[in-house]
């Protein structure tokens, strides 16, 4: 049966329904535009079906399992035994919940939702082909086209995902049962987060890295709380390696590494995962028809409004730049839904805080102190170590620190870096801090809960200011 | 310790003055509230007052250099406070309070010849506001980066954005001007580069919004006194424009260059204007050409002329008056008037008979508020009289003339002219008019187009009272008369109401008895 060519026309057609595909097109129907969203494979894209929600479920029940495992210091002995299968059942019964309010969100605002992966024939005409044999495809109008297609895990030469031996961290968040040995390559925050995971849950994990750190990008002392905690859970890393191979071997596999100098060492495990970053998703667009080209990263660059070079195209999320975060895509969705309906939003966005959930987590936004100085500014920092909150020694978690940096002269939060137990919550108020341009003064003189983790960030503050009370001030 | 004294506003809305004499030298002891300097505002020389008691450090600005409200002019070593070493050089000296970004700023601004840009938010290429600060600049299309903030560090807030959008829309981001006020308030305009222009703008500032450098770069900009911004380069790092060591040191040489060269050229202007009160002249190809700054006074006036043709649209009604009568009465007044110490001129008469015919044709009393598209018609007589000064036009005001009797007018008169002939008059007499008249007959001529003080909506312009062939029954006669020349603001009123003005004059000046049942 040949389903013919359908044409439909709609104002706006939004491509990806992940965070920054579906809220650039619920933002744009409650705006009084037609909107149409096409998505091939599953509402919320990658982060509520293979991320960021899913990622957290089984770090949540990794942790869980740990801590009451390790809780004899508080009188608490126990021997908690994991169901792997029942930990798997529980986490996609929470991604069905989001995946599913997403898809009836969409449609309470009137969006009209498309199964299918679109490919451009023109700058105002997409084709979309229904997944399947035989199912047809058709023809969408638009006035306006947002690309928020995300991204894929990248792959290295050697290691093509078969999810069976050589894992993407998709693969890691679905196995049934818990492998005894793991290799891991790369120690970005995907990594870090799924080795961290794996061996509460009590995985030997071997990590290999090609720098001579974990977590690139993040101060050292911040890097070395997560990378000591790591270390202490029982995971070896091995820097400085970069993984060249592997073979079967019985059951598991034979991971080969090589050093700059060429020194070659093997690892054993049953499975290799492998977590070197991803990749945005361009490819299925056939951008070509309507003459855009991926910078080399794989990017679409976009203005200060999200549009492309291509007027009427925009951009959101991973496949307009880094940073590749969902909260990120979720924002340039609005501005950009907001900016077709004539509203004067732009991308103005001061800073896109980021989180690492490892053990402890990591939360950082706006400027370390080397970037301030970098940028003109005449830093100031001030920190309040966790083992100085009371709220901290009640948790039993008291490694990292709150860091507030902030302009001398003005005394204007740039940037904050949390290392410590709910560091990817406590961010947020730093983030609000830098987006509003609150002084230290504002931050300090806001009255925290006691006794809470949040009482560290005022801390730090008016450490920053040289007269914070439980801590000696630099 | 070091105190700078920065130049006060002296006058209401001054953005500007020029520093007429220095009265204090470097080394000179000083008092608080010792005068150290002669400024000349809007119209006036008012004297500047020590604000402490120590001794003259360093003089910033040139006697005839137009400098900037809040300029630092002066600095003074405080007593009992040790000195500061003497820096070692002119450029040092701009950087030497590198603990003060104020004045460090201020610096960098005149050295790169600008007058001064960008919201006091903006650091590190960044503008401190909130997302709706920001939201709503760009819905008024304001450059938030060219906000100036009231906030907390200099935040921008939403006032902030709408008080600039406002300002925007009055032009040159003035300041909204009260509805009335006087024509001889200053024209705010652009500030004037403080010297010759010609040196610093040899290397031109390249004014970036944000510059990549390394800190060591970024340490030898500040210690060097000049804005990295400004600092000119090819180099980028990241899309971003990047400036080396190198260029910083070349740039901050070019700028003592030309700073060099602008001291100089000061120099030589204010030593030709203490000789000669002129500042020098040149030859050109047709000739001898002397230059002589268009500033202070002459500039206000000019300012203020340039508004008033520019916008009201003018018309002048002309009308000989015989006034035979006036002369007879003003013969008859003059002993009565000297047994009681005063001098009657005619001016008092005049006047006493505009404010009984303005009361009559009260339009023409008025002011056009543009904005509010609303014509102020005033219900008090506020009546400028326009007098000829060395430095040039001025006109103090008579206020509520319409209260005052003939003899007080007349001392009146005569002392307002008095102080704007010596310049110690102040700002607030010559504000506040309500209608003007110009005397230009004093000098000579019949008639005239006096230029209205604008926004008032007329001016009255006299001739020479004297005899001139009049025809009466048939006759060609000599009687006194009185050439008048009325320009109105042909918006707000027509030549119809000129002319029934005139007439309503003539008469009290005809019959000035009539005055009497004023």
């Amino acid at each position: 049966m040949v389903v013919g060519d359908i044409a439909t026309g709609t104002e706006v057609l939004v491509v990806g329904a992940g965070p920054g595909g579906y809220v650039a097109a619920i933002r744009a129907a409650q705006l009084g535009l037609d909107t149409t969203l096409v998505e091939r494979d599953a509402y919320g894209g990658a982060c509520l079906n293979r991320g960021c929600i899913p990622s957290k479920a089984l770090i949540t029940g990794a942790d869980r399992v740990h801590g009451v495992a390790n809780a004899e210091e508080m009188g608490i002995h126990a021997d908690p035994a994991v169901d792997m299968k029942g930990m798997q059942s529980w986490k996609d019964g929470v991604v069905d919940r989001l995946t599913g309010g997403v898809e009836k969100l969409c449609k309470a605002n009137g969006v009209n939702l498309v199964e299918g992966t679109a490919e451009f024939d023109s700058a105002d005409r997409v084709r979309v082909a229904h997944g399947g044999e035989g199912q047809g495809s058709e023809s969408v109008e638009f006035e306006h086209a947002i690309v928020a297609t995300g991204s894929r895990p990248m792959q290295i030469p050697g290691f093509e995902f078969d999810g069976e031996h050589v894992l993407s961290s998709t693969d890691a968040l679905e196995l049934d049962t818990v492998p005894d040995e793991l290799v891991v390559v790369g120690a970005g925050y995907i990594g870090m987060e799924l080795s961290t995971a794996y061996a509460k849950l009590g995985t030997d994990v071997t990590v290999v890295e090609m720098l001579d750190d974990v977590l690139p990008g993040y101060e050292d002392d911040v890097a070395r709380v997560v990378r000591k905690r790591a270390e202490e859970l029982g995971v070896d890393f091995h820097f400085g390696e970069g993984a060249s191979g592997w073979e079967p071997h019985g059951e598991g596999v034979k991971v080969t590494t090589e050093t700059e100098a060429g020194d070659e060492s093997t690892y054993q495990g049953d499975k290799v995962l492998v977590a070197v970053g991803r990749t945005p998703v361009t490819d299925t667009l056939a951008l070509e028809n309507v003459g855009l080209e991926p910078d080399d990263g794989g990017f679409l660059e976009t203005d200060e409004f999200g549009e492309t070079a291509v007027e009427g195209i925009y951009a959101v999320g991973d496949v307009a730049g880094e940073p590749m975060l969902a909260h990120k895509a979720s924002a340039e969705g609005e501005v950009v839904a907001e900016h077709i309906a004539g509203e004067p939003s732009a991308k103005d966005f001061q800073a896109v805080p980021a989180a690492v959930f490892t053990d402890p987590e990591i939360g950082t936004v706006g400027m370390t102190e080397a970037e301030a100085a970098e940028a003109g500014f005449d830093p100031v920092v001030g920190q309040m170590p966790m083992n100085a909150s009371g709220r901290a020694l009640t948790l039993g978690e008291t490694e990292g620190f709150v860091r507030v940096v902030a302009d001398g002269e003005t005394g204007f939060v740039l940037g904050g870096q949390i290392v410590g137990p709910e560091a990817s919550e406590l961010v947020a108020e730093l983030a609000l801090a830098v987006e509003l341009g609150a002084t230290l003064e504002d931050v300090g003189r806001t009255i925290h809960t006691h006794p809470t983790l949040a009482e560290a960030t005022m801390e730090a503050v008016k450490n920053a200011q040289g007269h914070a009370i439980h801590t000696l001030n630099r | 310790m070091v105190r700078e004294f920065k130049l006060p506003d002296v006058g209401e809305g001054l953005t500007e003055a020029e520093i007429v004499e220095w009265l204090v030298e470097v080394g000179d002891a000083v008092t608080e509230d010792q005068p150290v300097a002669e400024v000349e505002t809007d119209k006036a020389v008012v004297e500047v007052p020590s604000p402490v008691n120590g001794t003259v450090r360093e003089i910033r600005a040139e006697a005839g250099e137009m400098v900037p409200v809040g300029d630092v002019i002066i600095t003074f070593d405080v007593e009992g406070e040790e000195p500061e070493p003497e820096p070692a050089d002119a450029a040092a000296d701009t950087a030497d309070d590198g603990d003060d970004p104020e004045a460090a700023v201020a610096a960098v601004a005149e050295a790169s010849d600008d007058g001064g840009s960008g919201g006091t938010a903006q650091r590190g290429g960044r503008t401190f506001a909130a997302p709706s600060a920001r939201r709503l600049a760009r819905e008024l299309g304001v450059d938030i980066g060219a906000v100036e903030g009231s906030g907390p560090g200099g935040r921008v807030t939403e006032p902030d954005v709408r008080a600039h959008a406002a300002a925007d829309d009055t032009g040159d981001g003035e300041e909204p001007e009260p509805a009335v006020q006087s024509a001889t308030r200053k024209v705010t305009d652009e500030p004037e580069p403080t010297t010759g222009a010609a040196g610093a703008s040899a290397v031109e500032a390249a004014g970036r919004d944000r510059t990549l450098a390394a800190p060591a770069t970024r340490k030898l900009a500040e210690d060097e006194g000049v804005a990295l911004d400004d600092v000119p380069t090819d180099e980028t790092r990241d899309g971003e424009a990047f400036v080396t060591p190198e260029q910083v040191r070349e740039y901050a040489e070019a700028q003592r260059a030309a700073q060099a060269a602008d001291a100089e050229a000061v120099q030589a202007e204010s030593a030709g204007r203490a000789a000669a009160d002129a500042t020098g002249t040149e030859a050109t190809a047709a000739g001898e050409v002397e230059r002589i700054p268009y500033r202070g006074v002459r500039r206000t006036i000019g300012n203020a002329m340039e508004r008033s043709k520019y916008t009201a649209p003018h018309v002048t009604h002309h009308e000989e008056v015989v006034v035979e009568g006036l002369v007879e009465a003003r013969e008859r007044l003059k002993p009565a008037a000297e047994a009681r110490d005063s001098k009657l001129t005619y001016m008092p008469f005049v006047v006493k008979a505009v404010v009984a015919a303005l009361k009559q044709h009260p339009v023409l009393n008025s002011q056009l508020d543009e904005e509010a598209e609303e014509i102020l018609v005033k219900q008090y007589y506020n009546v400028g009289i326009a007098v000829a000064t060395d430095a040039g036009l001025m006109v103090p005001v008579v206020k509520d003339a319409d209260g005052k009797d003939m003899l007080t007018l007349a001392d009146e008169v005569r002392d307002l002219a008095g102080k704007a002939r010596d310049r110690s008059i102040a700002r607030e007499e010559m504000q506040d008019g309500t209608f003007s008249i110009t005397n230009f007959g004093a000098i000579g001529g019949d008639y005239a187009t006096p230029i209205i003080n604008y926004p008032e909506t007329a001016i009255l312009g006299l001739g020479a009272l004297k005899q001139r062939p009049v025809v009466e029954e048939g006759e060609v006669v000599a009687r006194h008369t009185l050439p008048l020349s009325l320009s109105i603001d042909h918006r707000v009123v027509d030549g119809a109401d000129a002319a029934r003005f005139v007439n309503t004059l003539a008469e009290y000046l005809e019959n000035p008895e009539l005055l009497l049942l004023e």
